[in-house]
């Protein structure tokens, strides 16, 4: 994927480089391995749902595939994802050469690397990976009731991607901080690295709680502690709110970041900028810090909770995301519109996601969640947030940087069939599922009676995942094509604003040449309109 | 083809996730609720889908306007405290409502009428009514039954005897959690006699798709009748 990698050694350059860019590049592949991975889990397991009965395979496994395409999705493929479109375009996107702290840079990625194939390696001990559920809930997940050494090797795995996870946010913070080129000032940061900025400190201050969490764990497993052992004075309660004092965050450390793609693609394909940056800007710190005072909505059930309190401060979340929605409808209202397709991309999510917000809002009411706590509706809304949502953000920003990342442009013809089988296949797997919760069906059931007239809808939901699947089929197909032709594209081939549109696609090892002046948030507009002479805006509108 | 889409969305919205009407009072305060908020769910999908639908057929690239760059609009602190605001009251509203059906769900009656406890285990539950000296338990299908009178609050504790699960009954709108060390109790008015399928809705392992329960809701003489009987039955 390099264009520098031919001589010598490739596999060590690529083992040992301290370049943003690769570590990027490694980021996102490793990512999307562990993707392909969670998703052939996720298919296995709508077969298996597709009818009563138990045809696919044994509970167990069930069980341990729900765990570990949970724990992949979240921790292993959307987290990482986050970190490679960070490591590749925040140091562009300020300016700089590199991070801050490249070596540390790379640790983080081998660490992670090394985590999150420690958490898979449960598939080669006898009893099998973790059977616990992504949530890892104590005690089902003490000694006694989960008795396979893939749950030691699942905490052990997931305490090391945390702490890749850590050092990659203390990294972007002093990389948004200190390497910010000269006039970019904080008002004129991009979108994406705001969103970046918010979602780092939010590691910081979430990922700890899971770290110390799964650490406690493994002394009651092992080393014979009782933290979470209720008959030894222990609380299992405890569990949980560690848990979601991290898990709550880390729902939106997989959704800021899309934000912040959305926020640099609709300005570009609506020829306008981003529609009230400050205000975004602050929704921005506000859903972070929103965001950190909601975990135990997800605990509504156990009656150990203040259910007022967690219902209004869920509430108060929807109202900056709500802005951001808005703000990107206005920047669209007024524009010249494209659709290419990051801007399809970007314009589903903006359908998607926003049935998952809403959806969202249903579960924060406690006494509605005392009906669909731990039913489908929950399933569908997750989903609807991370396929409908994140996902739709991931693929935004892969179609519109894939560009910059490799100097070739993705195919349009396959990109357009990919978005339409992705938006088609979320709503026919996940939209039914809401009706499913409503009817009661609990999530984590690897079978149901026959006589509770749930096989309709869950054969239509297991269909749909076979559209999803296909449209991550044409993706790969998409790039294996793209990547068999010769580098072609200019420096800036959407018309974009911000800085990483400034330099060759891909970028020379130390990214810049030059720098142009920088005096708003679209140095890389301004520059084209007084290359123009401060005319019409002649860029030729992207096919 | 852009037009439907959006609005196949929207229809499914309205159309979507209806719940099976509540058999008890506190479950058809949760189900008011929910439909209130169904109502203003589509509202707000149909201001958001419409906002976006007609951005895209309005703002469309056209070949007529190639080549000149729209007013290049940087924001607007009117609409922008508008649509700071406006969410900000419906959630106020929505937390309102929230509020009213707690105070209901979370309500305990001076003296209810039977008092039920409830330990779950893997897989299956036992319940016992201390007072009147009877006990229900089972495992697998179709799993224990309880019998309870209609119009009169019921309290139930709930603990667990290993892992957590829940206590779930569609019906009835209602869950709550079974947790080992902890007793939660909530109270349930059932108001349609009839029999309620229950199950448990917290992943406790290999059986947790296989531990349902019944709750039967009858007059108060069938209830005294059983209660007679099945103490009896036990000595
Ligand atoms: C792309 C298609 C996908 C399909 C068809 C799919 C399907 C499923 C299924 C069948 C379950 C198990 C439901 C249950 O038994 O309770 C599940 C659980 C889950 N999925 Fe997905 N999924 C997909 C993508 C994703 C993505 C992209 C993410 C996150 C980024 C994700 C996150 C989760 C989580 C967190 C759970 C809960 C696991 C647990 O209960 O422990 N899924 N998914
Ligand atoms: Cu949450
Ligand atoms: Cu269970």
């Amino acid at each position: 994927m390099s264009a520098s990698a031919g001589l010598g050694a490739p596999l060590l350059v690529w083992l040992t480089t301290t370049d943003h860019k690769r570590i990027g590049i490694l980021y996102g592949v490793a990512a999307f391995g562990f993707f392909l991975l969670g998703g052939l889990l996720a298919l296995v397991m709508r077969l298996e749902l597709s009818a009563p009965g138990l045809q696919v395979v044994d509970v167990q496994t069930y069980d341990q595939s729900f765990t570990m395409h949970g724990t992949i999705m979240m921790l292993l493929f959307g987290t990482p994802m986050v970190a490679a479109f960070a490591n590749y375009f925040v140091p562009l996107q300020v300016g700089a050469a590199d991070m801050v702290f490249p070596r540390l840079n790379a640790l983080s990625f081998w660490l992670f690397l090394s985590g999150g194939l420690i958490v898979l390696s449960g598939y080669l001990v006898q009893g099998g990976p973790a059977d616990v559920g992504w949530t890892g809930y104590a005690p089902l997940s003490e000694l006694p009731y989960s008795t396979t050494t893939g749950t030691d090797l699942w905490i052990v795995g997931l305490a090391l991607t945390g702490v890749a996870s850590i050092l990659g946010a203390i990294n972007f913070v002093a990389t948004i901080y200190t390497r910010r080129a000269p006039g970019l000032s904080m008002f004129r940061l991009p979108m994406f690295c705001w969103t970046i900025l918010v979602t780092s400190l939010l590691i910081l201050f979430a990922f700890p709680a899971v770290t110390t969490a799964l650490a406690l764990l493994l002394l009651d497993r092992r080393f014979g502690a009782t933290f979470f052992v209720a008959a030894e004075g222990g609380d299992p309660i405890l569990w949980q709110h560690l848990f979601w004092f991290f898990g709550h965050p880390e729902v939106y450390i997989l959704a800021l970041p899309f934000f912040g793609i959305l926020s640099e693609v609709i300005p570009v394909f609506s020829r306008k900028p981003l529609f009230g940056y400050r205000l975004m800007v602050l929704a921005t710190i506000l859903i972070g810090v929103l965001s950190m005072g909601v975990w135990a909505h997800h605990m509504f059930t156990t009656g150990a909770i203040s259910l007022p309190f967690f219902t209004l401060s869920s509430f108060l979340i929807a109202v900056p995301t709500g802005i951001k929605i808005f703000n990107w409808l206005a920047t669209m209202i007024g524009g010249r519109l494209t659709f290419p397709t990051p801007m399809l991309f970007a314009t589903g999510f903006i359908y998607l996601f926003t049935i998952g917000g809403i959806t969202g809002v249903i579960v924060a009411s406690a006494p509605l969640d005392f009906h669909f706590q731990d039913t489908y509706f929950v399933v569908a809304h997750l989903h609807n947030v991370l396929v409908g949502g994140s996902l739709m953000g991931i693929f935004a920003g892969l179609y519109f940087w894939f560009p910059k990342i490799t100097g070739r442009a993705l195919g349009e013809r396959l990109g357009k069939a990919h978005f339409w089988l992705w938006t088609v296949g979320f709503i026919v797997t996940f939209l039914p599922q809401y009706q499913l919760g409503a009817e009661g069906m609990p999530r984590r059931y690897a079978d149901y009676p026959a006589e509770l007239g749930w096989t309709t809808l869950n054969g239509v939901s297991t269909i749909g995942s076979g559209l999803l699947g296909l449209g991550v089929l044409a993706f790969l197909v998409n790039v294996a094509l793209t990547l068999r032709r010769p580098p072609d594209q200019p420096a800036d081939p959407w018309g974009g604003n911000a800085l990483e549109w400034w330099t060759s696609s891909p970028p020379p090892a130390h990214n810049f040449e030059s720098l142009p002046p920088i005096r708003s948030n679209r140095p890389v507009y301004d520059a084209r309109r007084a290359a123009e002479g401060g005319g019409r805006s002649g860029t030729a509108g992207p096919p | 083809m852009r037009r439907a889409v959006p609005a196949t969305f929207a229809l499914a919205l309205v159309a979507g996730a209806c719940v099976a009407p509540a058999a008890t009072a506190e479950g058809r305060q949760i189900e008011a609720l929910y439909t209130a908020f169904l109502v203003i769910a589509a509202l707000v999908a149909l201001v958001v889908f419409g906002l976006a639908t007609f951005a895209i057929v309005r703002y469309r690239f056209v070949p007529r306007a190639a080549g000149i760059e729209p007013r290049q609009v940087h924001g607007n602190n009117l609409v922008e405290v508008i649509w700071t605001a406006v969410p900000l009251l419906i959630v106020g509203g929505l937390f309102a409502g929230s509020l009213a059906v707690l105070a209901r769900t979370e309500a305990r009656s001076a003296e209810p009428v039977v008092e039920i406890q409830v330990e779950a285990f893997r897989w299956g539950w036992t319940f016992s009514y201390p007072d009147e000296g009877v006990q229900v338990s089972g495992f697998g299908n179709p799993g224990p039954e309880i019998v309870v009178p209609i119009d009169r609050p019921v309290r139930l504790s709930l603990t667990s005897a290993d892992v957590a699960h829940s206590w779930f009954v569609p019906r009835f709108l209602f869950k709550r959690d079974a947790i080992p060390g902890r007793t939660n109790t909530f109270e349930i008015t059932v108001e349609e006699p009839g029999t309620y399928r229950g199950q448990c809705a917290e992943f406790c392992g290999i059986g947790h798709s296989q531990m349902p329960f019944g709750v039967r809701a009858v007059s108060e003489d069938e209830y005294r009748a059983w209660l007679e009987q099945a103490s009896g039955d036990q000595g």
